[in-house]
């Protein structure tokens, strides 16, 4: 992080901040926060736009595509096009906007780097099915809701990330 | 009545709601950025116990939100039982956990956080979300034996209060208490991880640190007080039987059928004349092996013995079949002179009908204001 940038917020305050956007959103809409659910509906559609037919006839897919139904009118993907934003401005402010491949402290190269985010966000979009949402849908807005299933998804997560982070070792640190 | 929260108790629309999710998403990618989470080695950082800074983020958030949650249920400012609890699938949920983390150890991100990430020019963020959304994609296009998997070990909106048996407000306070044990715990595998990689610890600000912690504690204690009010909502519901009006026998149908078991008291032979939709009979009912964590509703009769058994909550349908038949199910009908409350108590009915019987009814003359109806749950894989 070089000096022209504003320094990152302290963590715990931050974590306040966010539990605040959070219950806020409990309090307004009654419901929590996400974003593989946007994932999925912008996959679907873009899907759904190369062969309607086949999409609206799957038995998967046919519940986010057909008759009466927009895909994409949906709360959770327009709030990640407002977490795209919250990002692009609060970089922006923050003199953090810039074309870059986040790297460790020993940089691997950027193939390597890009492949492993490719694979990486693959098993990510597997994963956010079969646990019904993501860290935001299920850790955060779950977690906090005291969800059964959302604090047992929570442990996995970081169970998940910490045995296999000694494979990655090279990579991050 | 409490008015929280709001878009539940109609206080706006589903394209207001849009509007205000881009305003939400907007609060919550500002705070990831500034959190340092568009960046893959910070957060990566946290697998290696060199920051635990994700860790500090999120379990700040969910205490701060869980505080919240539970102070303003707790005066009945919010409520509740008007709020969406995820439903949980345990088997599914922590297999899915698993392959996210690795995925998150992986690419550096989780799918919030990469696209904060992207937001802020970071290619590697890109390319992950586009790894995500394929790899949901490719989730749809597995075998439906794979996909049906996701359901599995499906406990309903179970919550940790119905798990362990407590009160919302003392879990709250014992989820604070662990929380604030690991983050200083996790502030000193932080030193201690410094200390072997001979490099400095992230930095910690003690009196910082230490006010927000004072403002759980504070928080947390004034959640456990809302539980001497006399009309406490933090209280778990109550065992006794209560009764559930026809409509809303009908709104817990539609949204979800799984969190309740609804059984027709009555004697066979009426039971296979006709009875409410989804409900099973009391005759050869094995009670043993109803989930307590669904809710009972019953109709037809006095609750006999054999159900009294039953651990979860339990409820009597008021005005019983007849009741549920004549406000629900029934085709209603429209006098001509109709004001526009019976024009839309009418469209009401008429919806129920419909999604009941499959049959529509006939459209009223005048366009009265459309009632915001609840949409039918959506069955993910089970072809439409």
């Amino acid at each position: 992080m070089d000096t022209q940038e504003k320094p990152f917020w302290n963590p715990y305050l931050a974590g306040v901040a966010l539990g605040l956007v959070l219950l806020a959103t409990y309090l307004v809409m009654g419901f929590g926060l996400g974003a593989s659910g946007a994932m999925i509906r912008f996959g679907t559609w873009v899907g759904w736009m190369a062969a309607p037919q086949a999409m609206e006839n799957h038995p998967f897919f046919c519940s986010y595509v057909g008759e009466g139904k927009k895909v994409l009118e949906d709360w959770l993907v327009f709030e990640v096009v407002g977490v795209f934003l919250g990002g692009v401005v609060a970089a922006y402010s923050a003199g953090r906007l810039r074309p870059a491949v986040q790297q460790g402290a020993r940089p691997v190269g950027v193939t390597v780097r890009l492949s492993l985010a490719l694979v990486g966000g693959f098993l990510m979009g597997i994963g956010a099915r079969y646990g019904h949402g993501c860290t935001s849908g299920q850790a955060l807005t779950g977690g906090a809701l005291l969800s059964t299933g959302s604090w047992a998804f929570m442990m996995s997560v970081f169970a998940g990330g910490y045995l296999v982070a000694p494979l990655l070792r090279r990579v991050w640190r | 009545m409490s008015m929280l929260p709001l878009y539940m108790k109609d206080a706006f629309g589903y394209q207001t709601g849009l509007a205000v999710a881009t305003a939400i998403g907007f609060g919550f990618g500002f705070v990831l950025e500034r959190s340092g989470f568009g960046r893959a080695p910070i957060l990566a950082a946290q697998f290696y116990f060199a920051d635990m800074r994700v860790f500090k983020v999120m379990f700040s958030a969910i205490v701060t939100a869980m505080l919240g949650v539970t102070f303003l249920a707790g005066i009945g400012v919010l409520d509740l039982s008007a709020m969406q609890i995820p439903e949980t699938f345990l088997w599914a949920q922590i297999v899915g956990g698993f392959i996210l983390g690795v995925g998150f150890i992986l690419s550096g991100y989780c799918p919030g956080t990469s696209v904060v990430a992207a937001a802020s020019g970071n290619i590697d963020g890109a390319v992950t979300v586009v790894g995500a959304i394929l790899g949901s994609v490719a989730f749809g296009f597995f075998p439906s034996s794979w996909r049906e998997f996701a359901e599995a070990g499906n406990m309903g909106a179970s919550r940790l209060t119905d798990v362990l048996h407590a009160p919302q407000a003392v879990l709250a306070l014992g989820v604070t208490l662990m929380a604030v044990g690991a983050f200083m715990g996790g502030e000193w595998v932080e030193r201690w991880s410094a200390a072997r990689g001979q490099r400095s610890a992230p930095l910690s600000a003690p009196e910082t640190r230490t006010m927000v912690f004072l403002g759980f504690a504070l928080a947390a204690f004034m959640g456990l007080s809302t539980m001497m009010l006399p009309t406490s909502k933090g209280a778990p519901a109550p065992r006794a039987p209560q009764t559930v009006t026809p409509e809303a026998l009908a709104a817990m149908l539609i949204k979800d059928p799984s969190a309740l078991y609804l059984v027709d008291l009555r004697d066979a032979g009426s039971y296979q004349l006709s009875h409410l939709p989804g409900a099973q009979s009391i005759e050869g009912l094995d009670v043993a092996s109803l989930s307590s964590t669904r809710t009972l509703v019953v109709y037809g009769g006095e609750i006999p013995a054999s159900l009294q058994r039953f651990g979860g909550a339990t409820m009597t349908l008021e005005g019983g079949f007849e009741g549920f038949k004549l406000k629900i199910l029934d085709l209603p009908r429209l006098a001509p002179d109709a004001t526009p409350q019976q024009i839309n108590e009418y469209r009401r009915q008429g919806a129920y009908h419909e999604y009941f019987t499959g049959a529509a009814a006939a459209p009223p003359p005048a366009a009265a204001t459309p009632r915001k109806t609840v949409a039918p749950p959506q069955r993910k894989g089970s072809g439409c």
